[in-house]
């Protein structure tokens, strides 16, 4: 990744944790919000690769994990493996990258870090993660990512564009984007 | 190629991941977690500002949303929110109804009138049950000393008298009842005297005067006779203010109405006085 997509990926992060705390925590529904930062994850893993994604992930968690008050680090380990995890994903089948399907990889994986970061803060000695709140937290995550995902994939991608001008996209060869 | 990128992929998964669970490890530790806690708390201070500004324009928006989805919710927290109030006007009301209760209580203490006569406080156990009967139930009897003919008086003035009494309860007789009537004199020099008889309970009382011309206002006592059939009450019991006088033309005598001063409708606490006629 270039400069120029670090400083693109900068703004995505500070608008998109804006966004997040200001506007998407008070959306409050079944005790669970919807969760954009988990999709900057994964959507950078479905733009970048499996090693951009970890590498976006990781950034994009401590950011995040400065507005939670669960571990610190708890966040950026969650979204380090979804965001390589996501990027696994992307260079699996060529020639299929439809707007659709990444929306929802984007959606799946996003329901699916919310529950891995449960685990993960159990697992971490943090009480009240797993529950019967824990099913409703994915589930909203998930109907929230139905809308929120297109946006984390078009921040993402202009993210990744940054250093191949004219390089446009899909990549299909299946390979990281930064290389 | 596609191999060894593969492994710079895996070495840069593991090293973050390491570098995660180090973070994680580390706000676990009490002097690294204070640190973290500033940092959060700074950036958390960076935002605030910005985030108040979005969230002020942006909150009906969220109201709506949160609002919808939590109907069920909402509805539950306004039953309770109902019931509570519903919980928090009865006690209100009790304790208004103690502060009233102490009031009659205090105000049975400071009954002047009767300052030489033995009295017993009773509660009133029920209001008048009949609705041609003015009389109600006291939570006295005969084991605290109240017999049949005693007179019953409020803070303000003569409530009644015994008609019933049982070991621990007792029946009383309000002056407005129809079968009541009280000897009385006018004023405190007794310039007249007269009869005073009841009406039915909310009614004011009728006088009739067998001598003396009452004014508007005055206040009646007992007079400390007795009337035949009727119940005898010690002298200088307060009763109640002429309210208005009728002449009748070519009749012997006047007439007029008088206002109980005991508050009868709403009896709560009465003294009765341990007091009979000497037969």
């Amino acid at each position: 990744m270039s400069g120029l997509g670090w400083a693109r990926l900068a703004i995505v992060v500070v608008v998109g944790v804006v966004a997040q705390v200001s506007v998407l925590d008070q959306l409050v529904v079944l005790g669970a919000h919807p969760d954009l930062m988990v999709l900057l994850a994964a959507a950078a893993g479905l733009a970048g690769g499996p090693q951009s994604g970890a590498m976006v992930g990781f950034t994009v968690g401590l950011v995040a994990d400065l507005f939670v008050d669960t571990p610190f680090g708890l966040s950026s380990l969650t979204f380090v493996i979804v965001g390589y995890a996501v990027g696994l994903l992307r260079s699996i089948p060529a020639g299929r990258e439809l707007g659709s399907a990444q929306v929802a990889a984007c959606v799946v994986t996003g329901a699916a870090g919310t529950l891995l970061y449960a685990v993960l803060g159990a697992l971490a000695g943090q009480s009240g993660m797993l529950g019967h709140d824990t099913a409703n937290a994915v589930l909203v995550v998930m109907v929230g990512s139905l809308v929120l995902a297109p946006i984390a994939l078009a921040c993402l991608r202009w993210v990744f564009s940054g250093g191949r001008a004219r390089a446009g996209y899909p990549v299909p060869s299946g390979g990281s984007a930064t290389a | 190629m596609a191999a060894t990128r593969r492994t710079s992929q895996r070495v840069t998964l593991l090293m973050l991941v390491l570098a995660s669970v180090t973070v994680l490890t580390l706000d676990y530790r009490g002097e690294v977690s204070h640190g973290i806690g500033h940092i959060r708390n700074g950036a958390r201070d960076v935002l605030a500002p910005l985030q108040r500004g979005i969230a002020a324009a942006l909150h009906p928006v969220g109201d709506l949303f949160a609002g919808a989805a939590r109907y069920g919710s909402v509805q539950a927290q306004n039953q309770q929110l109902q019931t509570s109030i519903g919980e928090l006007r009865r006690k209100m009301s009790e304790y208004a109804a103690e502060q009233q209760q102490l009031r009659q209580i205090a105000a049975l203490d400071k009954v002047t009138f009767v300052s030489n006569i033995k009295m017993v406080d009773a509660e009133v156990l029920s209001a008048p049950t009949s609705n041609f009967r003015d009389t109600f139930e006291l939570d006295r009897g005969t084991s605290s000393g109240v017999a049949v003919g005693e007179p019953v008086v409020g803070s303000n003035g003569l409530v009644g008298t015994v008609t019933s009494a049982g070991r621990s309860t007792a029946t009383v007789q309000l002056i407005t009842d129809t079968r009541s009537s009280v000897d009385i004199r006018l004023g405190a020099n007794a310039s007249g005297f007269g009869v005073v008889t009841g009406r039915g309970l909310g009614e004011r009382l009728n006088l009739q005067l067998v001598s003396g011309s009452p004014n508007a206002k005055e206040t009646v006592y007992t007079a400390g006779t007795v009337a035949a059939g009727a119940g005898a009450y010690p002298a200088g019991l307060p009763v109640g203010t002429v309210s208005s006088v009728h002449s009748s033309p070519g009749g012997f005598s006047k007439t007029a109405t008088v206002t109980p001063l005991a508050n009868l409708d709403s009896l709560q606490y009465v003294g009765v006085l341990l007091w009979l006629p000497s037969a």
